[in-house]
């Protein structure tokens, strides 16, 4: 396309002002870009419907399988299961000449790791956010001394272990 | 609608707890469906994050004092069960946070439940830069239309603070779209 005054050398593409509107237009899109309301997850049928008798199950099956100690049953529950950890441990040891261990040799990433990989009903977040693990101590978590009868007690009528473990200790 | 005072009283009551469960559930299951969602991304997952959720509530109902919204208590609860759910895949599959997060991304395009366009996809991996708290600012804001007070409530971080997260956050997100 010619200049329109006859003075100018410079000169345009073609068509490069009836093309000027949509390129700006489409630059303008691209400067103002907006972020979609829609996320693009979607729901499988029916899901909603059923969530709460799922959770029911879910609920009752976990219920059946808690064996409440007293009424503050997930510290004592925590503890009884660290309880039983320090007592395989002592089992598995018994016949070896060597020392036994102290809740001391316990190392802390032993606990950490045992929370982390069992289900204790806390995570192991929740766990650091009420305890430090520094300061711990067994009557930071338990009103009474846990003795060896209840321990004895727990681990006859609901662990498979048990038996195993007292048959090492005649041998 | 039962007020959020008489479902707190029954869920507290043994005999009317059962029913006052369901009410519960039928209540907030959706928001906080897709406030899990949102953070871990894919459905499996979400649906794992949500029951748990519900059942740490009916486990907890007794402990609730009433010193916050119920409704902020169970996203609190919903919050840190997805946060530490990410924790814990991440460190079983040996990778870092951003990373994992780059993974479930990636993963997707593969997922049958999502039906997003290629600018949803875009949005996915623009979110999965963001720190963790800006990340769950954004998606309280721009997706659930939260407010600035609920968010607080939930969150336990101040207004002001919130405002200049969502405010870097949505400034993030725009420049990853622009560039990509």
């Amino acid at each position: 396309m010619k200049a329109s005054d006859k003075n100018n050398p410079f000169k345009t593409p073609d068509s490069y002002f009836d093309k000027f509107s949509d390129i700006l237009s489409k630059r303008l899109k691209e400067e103002n870009i907006e972020i979609p309301k829609e996320d693009g997850f979607i729901l499988p049928e029916g899901y909603l419907e059923d969530l709460h008798s799922n959770i029911q199950k879910k609920l009752e099956y976990k219920e059946n399988k808690v064996v409440p100690l007293n009424p503050y049953k997930t510290y004592y529950l925590v503890a009884a299961s660290i309880a039983a950890l320090v007592l395989l441990v002592f089992g598995l040891n018994w016949n070896t000449g060597q020392e036994i261990p102290s809740w001391d040799d316990i190392a802390n990433t032993d606990i950490e790791n045992y929370f982390d990989n069992n289900d204790v009903g806390l995570t192991s977040l929740e766990i650091a956010e009420v305890m430090s693990i520094e300061d711990l101590e067994i009557t930071d978590f338990l009103n009474s001394e846990l003795s060896e009868e209840h321990i004895v007690d727990y681990l006859n009528d609901y662990t498979d272990d048990f038996e195993e473990l007292n048959l090492e200790e005649d041998e | 609608m039962v007020s959020e005072q008489a479902l707190i009283a029954d869920l507290q009551h043994k005999s009317k707890q059962s029913q006052a469960f369901e009410v519960l559930v039928n209540t907030y299951k959706e928001r906080l469906y897709w406030h899990i969602r949102r953070i871990v991304l894919h459905h499996d997952d979400a649906d794992d994050v949500l029951q748990n959720t519900f059942i740490k509530v009916y486990r907890n109902i007794h402990a609730f004092k009433g010193e916050s919204k119920l409704f902020s208590w169970m996203y609190r609860i919903a919050t840190n069960e997805s946060l530490s759910f990410l924790k814990q895949k991440s460190k079983k599959l040996g990778l870092n946070d951003m990373e994992y997060q780059e993974r479930l991304v990636e993963n997707l395009q593969a997922d049958v439940y999502f039906e997003g366009e290629e600018i949803q996809l875009q949005l996915q991996k623009a979110i999965a830069t963001l720190p963790e708290k800006q990340k769950l600012v954004f998606n309280m804001k721009y997706f659930e239309e939260l407010k600035y007070d609920e968010i607080s409530e939930i969150l336990g971080t101040s207004v002001g603070a919130l405002k200049a997260s969502y405010h870097l956050a949505v400034k993030k997100v725009e420049a990853y779209l622009k560039e990509d």
